[in-house]
């Protein structure tokens, strides 16, 4: 069949560079990323406003060239191989772009006879809920109704590769949760699906990977629970270290030990063997800890700690363990 | 030039009409502008065309369908639409560029089509001769709605919103009626303002359609002479056409100007 995909990743991103404007004004928003998108799975590029997310994906979506490196969407060029690209492709832009006077029936049938091979638009609307809201006009819809719309046009052609710009941004709890097992149905279908999003639950829940990006790098990058891993676990209890106790830096897998704003801090890379040690010590001296939790490494704290630029520490620290 | 895919233009289109016909000004604009001109059939001369008044209400009208339902309109639909940003999501979807801007042209440009053709039996039941080079109108109308089509991509490049191009449509409306008026003007004027595409319509108007020599009210050429009567405005025609397209090409836009 030619439609199917080579034997490979979907999606295939090396050393991309993507650069605004020249000479004194040129601001390179992308500064070298790769990103492999298996069949069958979703990745999340998460990052703050501004890490260049939007930039690699307008340049995986074909709307702009790479300042340098290659992209790669279903073996093809998506600049140069547009048209089939295209047809076996869906794209959620970060900001829905659709005419206001038009109805949503208007906008999905207009959409469809874009298409080489749309499925019924009467699906399409059930599938997204829209099927009350067929001739209201685009103005007149909520913004979650209005990224459903969007979606609706991009899953229209049942796409092999789906790249999805902030999907749930401004959508309510109920539509997001909607969108996830949406995009949770491509995956089984053995669609692949890149995602930018800066919701971190949206990554924990639906990504496979996660590539963290920051000032135009991924820093760093793997499934949730690896980019858990990497980073260190909190202990943490109120007031400074009791009396009772022995040198907190002391305890088992314990990396860095901090007393700020009244709270101290524990961080390290073995939860339990540290907390343990705290424990029995604690029972030993009779000493009570107040305010005391634990928490394993969150995608949050992981990404929490590249947006304040604390990962360049971490790298330094884990490159000193070894 | 990539061909076009005539059921995705076709499809995109009828959006793009449903959105014309939506908007009362615009239809206004479309429909109403570029017929009124015809009234002036009704007041004018209805013998054979000898003072020119019938050439001039025929120019008027096609000049108006050349400026509003293809030029103003395309203009206008081109920035708002990449204002809702739905230019750059048509661009990820399987429709081509020019795919796009054909889809955004063809409801006005069939508005100043139909204008074009209607005017010939209305000119012919007031009175007014039937064309006398179908085909010379024919080509100068199409070449003249392509070129406004062009200006009006190029306008959209440096237009920032849909009320700014009340204000940058000026200069092509201008440069489109300047060769009307200066009919009245100076020999050592006209000679430049003949080089304006309304000049040159105009000429190919009189020419094509009443066989009018330079500056005649009276039917001097026959069917062969209009032909070589036609070379020099269709040449300054098919000039400015090149020039546009050119300027269209290199500056247009699809995401808003920031």
């Amino acid at each position: 069949m030619t439609t199917s995909a080579p034997p490979g990743p979907h999606i295939e991103v090396r050393g991309l560079r993507r650069s605004y404007g020249t000479g004194t004004t040129a601001f390179e928003a992308v500064r070298g990323i790769d990103l492999v998108v298996e069949p069958g799975t979703v990745v999340a590029l998460l990052g703050t406003n501004g890490a260049g997310k939007t930039s690699a994906l307008e340049v995986v979506e074909g709307l702009a060239p790479p300042t340098d490196g290659e992209v790669r969407v279903l073996g093809l060029d998506p600049v140069a191989d547009r048209a089939e690209v295209r047809r076996r492709t869906g794209v959620l832009l970060q900001t829905s772009g659709f005419p206001a006077d038009l109805t949503v029936g208007e906008t999905l049938r207009m959409w469809s006879a874009t298409m080489t091979a749309p499925r019924p638009v009467e699906d399409a609307l059930a599938e997204l809920d829209l099927t009350d809201r067929v001739d209201v006009r685009v103005r007149s819809l909520s913004g979650g109704e209005l990224r459903r719309l969007d979606l609706a046009c991009t899953l229209l052609g049942e796409p092999e590769a789906v790249l999805l710009d902030e999907p749930t941004t401004g959508l309510d709890p109920e539509s997001r949760r909607r969108v996830w097992d949406l995009v949770a149905g491509l995956r089984d279908r053995g669609c692949s699906v890149l995602l930018t999003t800066h919701h971190l639950e949206e990554a924990e829940t639906l990504a496979d990977r996660v590539a963290i990006m920051h000032a135009g790098r991924i820093v760093r990058e793997g499934t949730p629970a690896q980019l858990g891993a990497d980073h260190p676990s909190t202990i943490r209890f109120e007031g400074a270290a009791p009396a009772g106790l022995p040198d907190l830096a002391r305890l088992p897998a314990a990396r860095r030990v901090a007393t700020d704003h009244g709270r101290t801090t524990i961080e390290s890379h073995d939860l339990q063997a540290t907390l343990t040690a705290l424990l029995a010590d604690a029972a030993d001296g009779g000493v009570r800890l107040a305010g005391l939790e634990a928490r394993s490494a969150t995608l949050e704290s992981v990404f929490l700690a590249v947006a304040s630029g604390a990962h360049n520490d971490d790298r330094a620290l884990e490159g000193a363990d070894r | 030039m990539t061909t076009l895919s005539p059921a995705r233009t076709l499809g995109l289109a009828r959006a793009n009409a449903t959105l014309v016909v939506r908007n009362k000004l615009t239809l206004t604009y479309a429909v109403v502008i570029p017929l009124a001109p015809l009234l002036l059939l009704l007041v004018g001369d209805t013998g054979d065309g000898s003072n020119g008044a019938g050439a001039a209400a025929i120019v008027t009208a096609l000049m108006m369908a050349a400026l509003f339902p293809v030029f103003y309109n395309l203009l206008s639909q081109l920035v708002t639409r990449r204002d809702e940003l739905v230019l750059k999501r048509l661009r990820t979807g399987e429709s081509t560029d020019a795919e796009i801007i054909t889809s955004l042209a063809l409801p006005g440009f069939v508005i100043a089509l139909a204008t074009a053709l209607v005017a010939v039996p209305v000119a012919m039941l007031l009175g007014q001769p039937a064309p006398l080079n179908p085909l010379l109108y024919a080509v100068t109308v199409v070449v003249t709605l392509l070129l406004f089509a062009a200006f009006a991509l190029w306008t959209a490049a440096w237009t920032k919103n849909a009320e700014a191009a009340q204000i940058t449509s000026m200069p092509v409306i201008l440069l489109a009626v300047l060769g009307q008026v200066a009919i009245g003007f100076p020999d050592e004027v006209r000679r430049f303002t003949d080089l304006t595409p309304g000049a040159a319509m105009t000429d190919l108007v009189r020419v094509s359609w009443f066989g009018f020599g330079t500056d005649d009210v009276e039917r001097t050429l026959d069917l062969a002479g209009t032909w070589s009567a036609a070379g020099q405005p269709l040449l300054v025609l098919v000039a400015w056409a090149a020039v546009a397209v050119y300027l269209a090409r290199r500056s247009m836009r699809w995401e808003p100007r920031s």
